[in-house]
């Protein structure tokens, strides 16, 4: 009915807009000295080099240069690695799932935290929680991701050692197979205990500085969506059916108010995606953020266009999550209400 | 024949009552909005930082000197590298070249004020002309602009910041040239969003009933209403402008040694390891503040300006 | 006033904190309703009458707002004792809302749960006070605290998703149950295809629709008093008509007393048997309705019953009530309406005035008919003496 109408047309829409963030993309490749960079080796010959600028038509206009370069992404190629050194698609989906791990993890962090959070800072307006929620929000906000992650990686990493750094312990690492890539679930459905362990001692602090900001976006929706929804007519008609305080917040007030949180955790998908470029970084995380920063200090372009491509995808992929989600939360918008 | 209670008669004299020109009340109420975002505490403190970071920005010359030939390249004070704070005649100490500490914060000031000035002064223009000749055209043009902006917003700010930065080369003016593609799809769907509410009020039907032009009634009715989500938006990107930059000049797509407080959180990080702790950490309390100074100011703006969203 | 008397609504005052100061909302009000009997409560906007139509169910929230002081008691057929319901336990007030007292909202748009069905808003109501009756029809002999926990929606989504993954039939049973009810609520109150209704969200349903599911819902667990917060207020003119046709058809059906809020002078005389007016946060005037419309005693009510223009009326010469409603923040100890009356005397602005009784059923609280002796007044600031060639028919 509707609400599968309404899904179709945004299902329709993503594909015109990767095309239209493809075009960027490819604007950005023909700024690079040489747009053949992407696809050479560095111990191709000459002739090798000139053989790919004919079969990229990269003598031609641009137009034809476009219709080239994405049927070779289509194809499945993504140019060659210079940091990886190997083919872009041979490494991208490792890097992406260990980025995922990472979001994933954070995202659970900070809806779970902010749903709980704003919720109470909504319910308790203008008391002791609320000032403290409303702080974090700020400071959460305001708070630079890589240095917030340099500060922690201090007393927590350096001084205490309960967390190390990288992804996993090598030895225990291969000692598992990994059917989804996610360190976690794999050790899991292996069975193995330590592996699991070994998974969560390395993801907890990354995955913490990751949530940090995107839990205070959650949070300051979640409370100012609170106070509207609480000071609501049938909050007050839930009341007077006496119903108890708790389950008139959680039935009532809460679900209601779920829902413009909702399209700001989607939008904060978009922060991790970010934040992960950072925390990667400084703690040795393997995925696509650490790969790109190595790429842009070695000018790798194939890398750096496959990342935004990669991550335009993802970003979008989620946005359409949640609107699915959002549709099913509150009918009216479908049903234009 | 329903007799509502509480009709009352006016107790106000049209013919007496005092005159005020249109433009004067516009600027009593903008006096009255001011004092009303003074009211909150947090936003005070939110002006006053950034008042302390202005005049850190102008005066920074005065304060600690500029360095020959570039004043954005640290004095290298080589005698006195890896100083702790409040060693040596340097107050916030050196890092492992000998820069003070002190000195690049200063004039990092100055250029997170270039960067976020230029930034969202040029962003705000844009996005203003695109989303109003979207919005007051609207048909086929209107549809080809916003899928523009879908596409621009497909794409992570940071990340997008990034590629652009990487393609252009590390520099500082590519970083500011980066950011201002990437923010102004913001403000063209803000105002876009805002004149078409706008357009189908009341007042504005009444204005073309009574022959105004388009660009009359866009002047005047429109774009004073449309203003303030900008505001605020401008306001809060302030902050969020810096703090992108920071992280671009923290991975490394400044130029290298650059008093801009991201790449100094970067060069003190090694030293972290080591025990120096106070090169990165002042560098990042420095962005901290400034992004937290326009967060409370633009959150003060929000909750005066736009009362539906919260109510203290 | 003793027995018979459901509820009794003794010197209620309820104040707001404000960031101005503390504002009275309500002053010393004191009325009663008796079973099966519709009291009105009119007044205008602001005037304290939704605060004080709330403060029965006790729905003001505390912070601003303040009991400071009065009582309201309510004494429902089983109790033998009436219970105060300001000094109620949260337990005791919980049990009397939704099931004893039981209100309906002005905007039923706003009042119904967006995001619940009909059905579910309904159920809410059996189970939370009826729950030993459903699980009868249920089939369920002991309830199991899963079973409670589920029906009532507690507990967590978890645990409940668990238990109905663990007792399918059961699980299934309580719903019809519960639906059975629901589904005989609406009828009651003649809404149409019951059962389309119960599964339909409320923007799916029209305002009348609406605001006859509200009155289902109220009525659902027939309580002792009914308080409809000026129920036809956001409805057009044509389905008022039909909800107050409603409204008494199902009081007379269920013995239901009502308390009508309105501001509304025209609608009260087609509901109420009693009439209370309020001004300024107090009651002006209290009687039978079609006599106190007919023949006002209260200088407010006069001024309003004037200002109804009729068919005789010249043109030019409507008539309003000069002045405006005062501020209650701080306000002086005197008589609210002497800023607005023609009657006024020196006397009105000193001192507050107490009730009145100058005809056998018959409450007014003006100076007027009270004796300078008895207030501590010098006669000559008492106001003018009622003359009954004043009131206009």
């Amino acid at each position: 009915m509707q609400v599968r109408q309404y899904l179709i047309r945004r299902l329709m829409l993503l594909p015109l807009i990767m095309i239209g963030v493809s075009i960027i993309v490819f604007t950005l490749t023909r700024f690079t000295g040489s747009p053949v960079g992407i696809y050479a080796t560095p111990n191709m010959t000459p002739d090798e080099v000139a053989a790919l600028e004919a079969r990229y038509r990269l003598d031609e206009p641009i137009p034809v240069q476009y219709a080239y370069w994405l049927g070779g992404v289509l194809r499945g190629d993504l140019g060659w690695s210079g940091v990886s050194v190997a083919p872009v698609t041979e490494v991208i989906g490792l890097k992406m799932t260990a980025t995922l791990e990472l979001a994933l993890a954070a995202a659970l962090i900070a809806i779970l935290g902010g749903i709980a959070l704003g919720t109470i800072a909504g319910v308790r307006r203008n008391r002791g929680p609320d000032h403290a929620a409303r702080f974090f929000a700020i400071a959460g906000a305001s708070t630079p991701t890589f240095w917030f992650g340099l500060l922690l990686l201090i007393p927590f990493y350096l001084w205490l050692d309960w967390f190390p750094l990288g992804r996993s312990t090598p030895e225990i690492f291969d000692s598992i197979t990994h059917p989804t890539g996610l360190y976690t679930l794999d050790s899991l459905l292996n069975g193995n205990v330590s592996a699991f362990w070994d998974a969560i001692r390395h993801l907890v602090l990354p995955a913490v500085v990751l949530a940090f900001g995107a839990m205070a976006i959650i949070v300051r929706m979640m409370r100012s969506s609170m106070v509207e929804t609480m000071s609501e007519e049938y909050v007050d008609a839930a009341r007077a059916k006496g119903l108890p305080e708790r389950e008139v917040v959680k039935k009532h007030a809460r679900r209601n108010a779920f829902v413009p949180t909702a399209t700001v955790i989607g939008l904060s998908f978009g922060f991790l995606l970010q934040g992960a470029v950072a925390v990667e970084l400084i703690f040795r995380w393997p995925g696509l953020g650490s790969w790109v920063t190595s790429a842009i200090l070695s000018g790798d372009q194939a890398t750096i266009m496959a990342y935004v491509l990669v991550t335009a995808l993802i970003f979008m992929l989620v946005n359409l999550a949640v609107d699915i989600a959002y549709a099913y939360l509150d009918r009216r918008v479908v049903l234009g209400g | 024949m329903t007799a509502v209670m509480g009709e009352q008669s006016s107790s106000v004299d049209p013919n007496t009552a005092p005159r005020h020109s249109a433009s004067s009340v516009r600027w009593a109420r903008r006096l009255e909005v001011f004092r009303e975002v003074l009211r909150n505490p947090l936003t005070v403190i939110g002006f006053v930082i950034i008042i302390l970071f202005l005049l850190m920005a102008i005066f920074a010359p005065l304060l600690v000197g500029a360095n020959e030939p570039d004043p954005y390249q640290s004095p290298r004070d080589w005698a006195n590298i890896d100083v702790p704070p409040g060693e040596a005649g340097h107050v916030l100490g050196t890092d492992s070249t000998g820069g003070d500490v002190l000195y690049g914060i200063v004039w990092g000031s100055r250029l997170s004020l270039q960067l976020s000035l230029t930034v969202v002064i040029s962003t705000l223009v844009i996005g203003t002309i695109v989303g109003s000749v979207a919005a007051m055209r609207g048909g086929r043009v209107d549809n080809f602009l916003m899928r523009i902006v879908d596409v621009f917003l497909a794409i992570p700010e940071l990340i997008f910041a990034l590629a652009i930065a990487a393609v252009l080369g590390p520099s500082f003016r590519n970083i500011i040239l980066a950011l201002a593609v990437v923010f102004w799809v913001k403000y063209a769907r803000i105002i876009r969003g805002e004149i078409i509410r706008v357009k189908q009020t009341d007042y504005v039907a009444a204005a073309k009933v009574v022959g105004d032009s388009t660009w009359n009634v866009y002047r005047k009715d429109v774009l004073p209403n449309a203003i303030t989500p900008m505001v605020v938006q401008a306001t809060l990107d302030m902050g969020n402008v810096v703090l992108i930059g920071a992280a671009l000049s923290y991975i490394g797509l400044a130029q290298a040694g650059l008093t801009e407080w991201g790449a100094m959180v970067s060069a003190g990080q090694s030293g972290i390891l080591a025990g120096q702790w106070w090169v990165s950490t002042f560098a990042g309390l420095a962005i901290l503040l400034w992004a937290l100074a326009f967060n409370l100011v633009g959150d003060g703006l929000r909750d005066v300006l736009d009362p539906k969203t919260e109510g203290r | 006033m003793a027995h018979d008397a459901l509820l009794r609504v003794e010197g209620l005052t309820v104040d707001f904190q404000t960031s101005r100061g503390l504002a009275r909302a309500v002053d010393d009000v004191s009325f009663s309703i008796k079973r099966g009997e519709t009291l009105a409560l009119a007044g205008e906007t602001g005037c304290g009458k939704s605060v004080t139509a709330r403060s029965i169910l006790r729905l003001v929230p505390q912070p601003p707002g303040i009991y400071s002081a009065g009582s309201i008691y309510f004494q429902g057929i089983e109790e033998s004792e009436p219970l105060d319901v300001l000094e109620a336990s949260e337990q005791q007030v919980r049990a009397l809302r939704g099931d004893r007292i039981a209100m309906v909202f002005q905007d039923p748009s706003k009042a119904l749960n967006p995001a619940l069905t009909i059905g579910r808003q309904l159920g809410e109501v059996f189970a939370e006070h009826r729950e030993a009756s459903v699980f009868e029809s249920a089939g369920l002999g002991s309830r199991s605290r899963g079973a409670s926990r589920y029906l009532r929606h507690r507990g967590g989504l978890v645990r409940r998703t668990a238990y109905r993954f663990t007792h399918p039939s059961a699980t299934k049973r309580l719903t019809e149950a519960l639906d059975e009810r629901v589904l005989q609520a609406l009828a009651d109150t003649g809404v149409p295809n019951p059962r389309k209704v119960m599964t339909s969200y409320p923007h799916e349903l029209s305002g009348g629709m609406k605001q006859r599911v509200m009155i289902a819902q109220a009525l659902a667990c027939d309580p002792d008093l009914l308080i409809a917060d000026e129920p036809t207020t956001a409805l057009d003119v044509t389905i008022q008509a039909r909800i107050l046709d409603l409204l008494s058809e199902l009081q007379e059906r269920k013995g239901t007393a009502i308390l009508y809020i309105t501001h509304d002078l025209s609608l009260v005389r087609q509901i109420a048997d009693r009439l209370a007016v309020m001004y300024a946060g107090r009651i002006a005037e209290i009687g039978d309705c079609r006599d106190l419309l007919s023949a006002p005693l209260h200088p407010y009510t006069q001024g309003l019953m004037n200002a109804i223009p009729r068919a005789e009326t010249k043109r030019g010469e409507l008539a309003a009530i000069p002045g405006t409603v005062p501020v209650l923040i701080d306000a002086p100890r005197q008589c609210h309406f002497v800023s607005r009356c023609a009657w006024a005397g020196k006397a009105c602005t000193t001192h507050i005035p107490g009730e009145s009784h100058p005809l056998p059923d018959r409450l007014v609280s003006c100076l007027r008919f009270e004796s300078a002796a008895a207030v501590g007044a010098a006669p000559g600031d008492m106001p003018q003496q009622y003359a009954s060639a004043e009131v206009t028919t």
